[in-house]
């Protein structure tokens, strides 16, 4: 299995330094653009004041929000979502092809006459995905704690959570992925599928905070796990939430595992 | 040492599989799969292999169960497939470092040597490789950590027959070591050559298992002349007798002193013998065998 994560590891190294670098390099970007505009909060809360509130709710600057004037409030707003829409992005297209891949390129076929189980395959590239992204969230921690220690005083709890929620989220989307591509070994259509869920949930997430009706939605969207006010003012993820990420990502990787082990290699 | 009972391995009503397949193939042996394309020659591999699983049905090698065992199974086992498919950006070394790290063995004699009999340069990377360079990679991927079983799905596709021939003598090395070899091909003469008994599989379905000597003896020849003489006529080694522009074309089956000796002191301006088609041969040889 050492081999294969080796292997697999060179295979995807490529993609995560790119994936890393846009996603650190536009949640830095954000992060330091703040002195900038640290002064005209003024009129920003002005301009603020003409949209409605759920408006504002929807991206996490209503009651009980984020405040801007500060550098947490002010990266939950402004930054945070690269990290979860465009890492939830990476996490699901890594997810989604990690197996499939080798199904389309036909690769598998080799993989497979080796002598190593279909679990130690799958759980070997299951472990790359995890190692991957926790690099790609540890990266992004690099540039968060330079941040916040430059332009507040440094709050471990939410630096650590801003650093290490997204993962949550991005795990649920790979596992997601993983599952998906197990159905549909066309790495394009996986990908596909993959993105929608990534883009979809988020819509989904903007709509259960937009109307109050559409609010039991909330509880199907990773975005509200990992939602930055709770990260900001409760400095936690709810234990709800916690529960269903594992659940989410467990079930999703049992069932890949049981359907993999049957699953005829097509040629 | 491979043994398959009523194996069957069911897609969909369009892609038949195999069915019922019963073979027992010994130590030691070159155990030949003939057939026409589509018949079932790779279905069956990849089930022995485990890469897709039996509708119903059982096999084993080397007394492990194909489907509970497989991993240890493939310990034993190299594998040439029909179609290669590797990881185009490795070079051809890097792939085979990795392809034998997945066993405890020593290899990297094995591989040089084979790698320079084959003529095959290792540093080139797999994706700009053409369909023969892959197959010798192939070739020596699935010997070089000298496996007790080979499973050869087509494995001379693609080789100029001078690669054809080494290929040939690299196999019957293996044999002498004592490597039981499946060996599976829709070329009539390459399996003749080196193996010591055949299945013939039609249509998902075992029609014959035969030693060679027996096959050699339902050998067809298809036979063209160019004489204005009309002195061939159907007889129990002369059939399909088709006649067009000067030519009289037919198979024949019997014994070459005889065909010899029906051509000679004729008026023949031209002569062609070449090898039919695998199905022409077994048309006739399946007549043959009904009349029987």
């Amino acid at each position: 299995m050492k081999t294969l994560i080796k292997a697999e590891f060179k295979r995807n190294y490529k993609s995560l330094i790119l994936w890393t670098a846009i996603i650190a390099g536009l949640a830095g970007l954000m992060l330091f653009l703040f002195p900038a505009f640290e002064n005209s909060f003024e009129d920003m809360e002005e301009f603020i004041d003409i949209y409605p509130p759920e408006f504002l709710e929807a991206f996490g600057m209503g009651e009980g929000g984020l405040d801007m004037t500060e550098i947490y409030g002010w990266f939950g707003i402004e930054g945070y979502l690269f990290v979860t829409l465009i890492g939830g992005s990476y996490a699901a297209i890594l997810g989604g092809s990690i197996l499939s891949k080798e199904e389309d390129d036909k690769t598998v076929e080799f993989l497979l006459s080796k002598p190593i189980s279909r679990t130690k395959v799958l759980f070997g590239k299951v472990i790359v995905v995890g190692i991957n992204l926790f690099i790609l969230n540890l990266v992004v921690s690099i540039v968060l704690l330079i941040a916040f220690s430059i332009f507040a005083k440094l709050n471990v709890a939410v630096w650590l959570l801003y650093s290490f929620a997204p993962l949550i989220l991005q795990a649920i989307f790979a596992s997601l992925s993983l599952l998906v591509s197990i159905f549909v070994t066309k790495s394009r259509k996986v990908l596909s599928i993959a993105l929608g869920l990534v883009i979809g949930l988020y819509v989904v997430d903007l709509i259960s905070k937009l109307t109050e009706e559409a609010e039991f939605l909330k509880y199907i969207t990773p975005y509200e796990y990992v939602n930055a006010p709770t990260i900001v003012n409760d400095h936690m993820i709810k234990p709800l939430y916690l529960l269903l990420s594992v659940l989410i990502i467990g079930i999703a990787i049992v069932f890949t595992w049981r359907l993999y082990l049957k699953k005829d290699i097509k040629t | 040492m491979i043994k398959t009972n009523e194996l069957t391995k069911y897609y969909n009503k369009n892609a038949r599989g195999i069915l019922e397949v019963s073979l027992d193939i010994k130590e030691g042996e070159i155990f030949g799969f003939i057939g026409p394309n589509g018949a079932g020659k790779s279905t069956t591999v990849r089930t022995l292999l485990n890469l897709i699983f039996p509708t119903s049905g059982k096999a084993s090698v080397m007394d492990l169960d194909i489907v509970s065992d497989s991993v240890e199974i493939r310990n034993n086992v190299g594998y040439i497939p029909s179609e290669i498919n590797y990881y185009g950006e490795m070079t051809g070394e890097e792939f085979l470092h990795y392809a034998a790290s997945f066993y405890d063995c020593d290899y990297l004699a094995k591989m040089k040597d084979l790698s320079k009999r084959l003529e095959l340069d290792l540093s080139r990377k797999i994706s700009e490789l053409s369909t023969g360079n892959k197959k010798k990679l192939a070739i020596v991927e699935s010997l070089q950590h000298s496996p007790k079983i080979l499973f050869l799905d087509e494995p001379t596709s693609g080789l100029d027959p001078l690669m054809q021939n080494t290929f040939f003598s690299i196999i019957e090395e293996e044999k002498k070591q004592g490597t039981t070899i499946f060996y599976s091909s829709h070329i009539l003469s390459e399996v003749q050559r080196i193996c010591d008994r055949v299945a013939i599989i039609k249509e998902g379905r075992i029609i014959k298992v035969e030693t060679i000597e027996d096959i050699m003896k339902a050998r067809a020849k298809k036979v063209r002349v160019k004489t204005d003489k009309d002195f061939i006529h159907e007889d129990e080694d002369i059939v399909n007798i088709k006649k067009e522009n000067g030519y009289v074309q037919f198979v024949y089956t019997g014994k070459i002193e005889k065909l010899l000796k029906l051509l000679q002191d004729k008026k023949i301006e031209d002569l062609t013998i070449i090898e039919p088609s695998l199905e022409e041969v077994f048309m006739h040889y399946y007549q043959k065998e009904d009349v029987k």
